[in-house]
């Protein structure tokens, strides 16, 4: 069975989330508890204001799958319901069909840290 | 219905004569005010009576100087004509200050309780602006430019005048200088007479304890060899120095040389002016301090600063904060440490009060099952944690030390942390009207019922 990871709303006012840090590898088999993600969401969408409003969350599997394909990379801008990673329930599966269900997460707002994406373009 | 001339009222400054610009109007004629509404605004100046232009001015270093308008009670606006010349000639100080200058009407109801008996004296709030440097003005607008410090303060002949200065990063700003026009969201709500709000800027420097103590502690011989490493670091030839670098650098200095703490302040009042002693309240944000501070590595003292303002820095700047700092992480303990420190300092040095706005603790946009997925220890890396934890230490302090907490967790809690505080950090309009009632009723002794009166 294939299932995917869309961009979740995490918060009402968000349209968009940067991909901060992928921390999975394709082809690998993932348990509940592994990281997956690291996001930022700027309320402003990415207007230049005085003090950006930007949270960081950090997607978690709370199931075990296998990770199949990452769509994005760090830097990219992703919207809200966008694909970001397809997984599967075996190991070898063929990826045609399309994905029966969304994969089981945990989202949190995590501190901003040295290994972000953005944390190194300044 | 009764018609009130609006007149200027009194205003008093010994030995210089008080001139005003024209009028701008923030609302339109025929708008129906309401009580303590701000509804237009004059530049001042003060010149010296006698023909000496020479000597000390009050108030030299504050470049903009305005008077603002408020509505005795609620009516409907009739602006008289003639009071707005408009372009420059509206800007400058043409004019006198007579208090008996009307500027306009106000249609009161009868009916409302506010209403004076035949007087139509408008309410003085008074505004000032230190700018970042000369170069930053703005010809138009209230409190415009960019300014190293800015205060409001109502006219009133009252005894004691009661100071708030504000040294938070945006919680804190958004509460005291407020997200409209400058202070009058907190004026206009606020019943007191009694109160000044002095605003600090985090530009560029983040106002977290160990910084702020450092600036109460600063020696003259520290302050310029901190100038004279800045200079270097600009004239280091490797990495060129740009506009941005040194405009930079200049607000850096600026602040890190000055401490608002111990500002005193002149006031023009209705019978004259006078002085003012430092801040009986100082308003700080836990959200201010951060996990890890840079230490300059030779001189050793403190600097941290917002992302974002780091991204306004040149090549120079960047390169001399990540050769010549190193960051130090702090603990919990650190922290309370530091505050500790901060506080009883501040009690020597001026007894002033301090409010500390605590932070919001919990989200509805995480659905945390187990904490088991995240990195010890956990107010490292989880924001919620961090923040609960930081709380605690705070309730902790309390006990040690003589400070108010303002209870920002309580109250977003209550009115809803997704609708009034999407990222933990920037209030609603609600949220900071709720927040300026319970700073409003710490700062009159009103103890938490001041809050619990706020929230309902």
């Amino acid at each position: 069975m294939l299932l995917d990871l869309r961009l979740p709303k995490i918060n009402p006012n968000m349209t968009a989330a940067v991909v901060e840090c992928v921390y999975a590898n394709p082809g690998t088999l993932l348990k509940a508890g592994d990281k997956l993600f690291d996001l930022s969401v700027d309320l402003s969408s990415g207007y230049s204001q005085y003090c950006p409003p930007i949270s960081y969350f950090r997607v978690v599997v709370r199931e075990k799958l296998w990770l199949q394909k990452i769509l994005v990379n760090p830097g990219d801008s992703s919207d809200v319901g966008a694909a970001l990673a397809l997984f599967s329930s075996e190991q070898d599966e063929t990826l045609d069909a399309a994905p029966a269900r969304a994969i089981r997460i945990t989202t949190a707002g995590i501190a901003h840290h040295q290994g972000l994406w953005s944390a190194n373009q300044q | 219905m009764t018609s009130l001339p609006l007149t200027l009222g009194a205003l008093a400054a010994e030995d210089f004569a008080i001139k005003r610009s024209g009028i701008y109007w923030l609302c339109e004629d025929g708008h129906l005010c309401r009580a303590n509404e701000v509804i237009g605004y004059c530049n001042i100046s003060l010149e010296k009576i006698t023909r000496q232009r020479s000597g000390s001015f009050p108030m030299a270093d504050e470049q903009e100087f305005q008077v603002a308008f408020a509505t005795p009670c609620a009516g409907r606006l009739k602006i008289k004509a003639g009071n707005s010349p408009g372009g420059y000639l509206n800007a400058y100080g043409l004019r006198t200050w007579d208090p008996e200058d009307v500027v306009g009407h106000l249609d009161a109801a009868s009916s409302d309780p506010a209403a004076p008996d035949g007087s139509g004296r408008l309410r003085l709030l008074l505004l000032a602006g230190r700018r970042m440097s000369g170069l930053a003005d703005v010809d138009f607008g209230l409190l415009p430019g960019w300014h190293s410090r800015s205060r409001a303060w109502w006219s009133q002949d009252t005894g004691s005048l009661s100071t708030l200065l504000c040294l938070g990063i945006c919680d804190a700003a958004g509460i005291v200088r407020g997200n409209k026009v400058p202070f009058v969201e907190f004026f206009e709500g606020s019943n007191s007479p009694a109160a000044q709000l002095v605003y600090v800027p985090d530009h560029p420097v983040v106002p977290c304890a160990p910084i702020l103590l450092e600036q109460l502690e600063r020696t003259a011989s520290e302050k310029q060899a901190i100038a004279a490493d800045l200079a270097a670091a600009l004239a280091n030839t490797r990495t060129p120095a740009t506009a941005d670098d040194w405009l930079f650098a200049g607000a850096l200095q600026a602040s890190l040389e000055q401490s608002p703490m111990l500002d005193s302040y002149d006031m023009l009042t209705p019978s004259g002016l006078r002085k003012q002693r430092p801040a009986d309240a100082i308003l700080l944000s836990l959200s201010s301090e951060v996990q890890s501070v840079l230490k300059h590595k030779k001189l050793g003292y403190s600097l941290q600063m917002l992302r974002h303002r780091q991204a306004s820095a040149g090549p120079a700047i960047k390169s001399w904060l990540s050769s010549a700092f190193e960051p130090v992480k702090r603990s919990i303990d650190d922290i309370r440490r530091d505050y500790r420190r901060l506080i009883e300092a501040i009690a020597a040095k001026t007894g002033a009060r301090v409010l500390i706005l605590n932070r919001m603790s919990s989200s509805g946009f995480e659905d945390i099952l187990s904490y088991s997925p995240f990195d010890a220890p956990l107010y490292e890396t989880l924001e919620n944690i961090a923040a609960k934890e930081m709380n605690l230490m705070l309730h902790d302090l309390a006990e040690e030390c003589d400070f108010s907490i303002v209870d920002v967790d309580s109250i977003a809690a209550y009115l809803g942390g997704a609708e009034h505080l999407p990222d933990g950090i920037h209030h609603s309009a609600a949220m900071q009207s709720v927040l300026r009632t319970a700073i409003a009723g710490i700062m009159d002794d009103l103890g938490p019922g001041g809050v619990a009166a706020a929230i309902r």
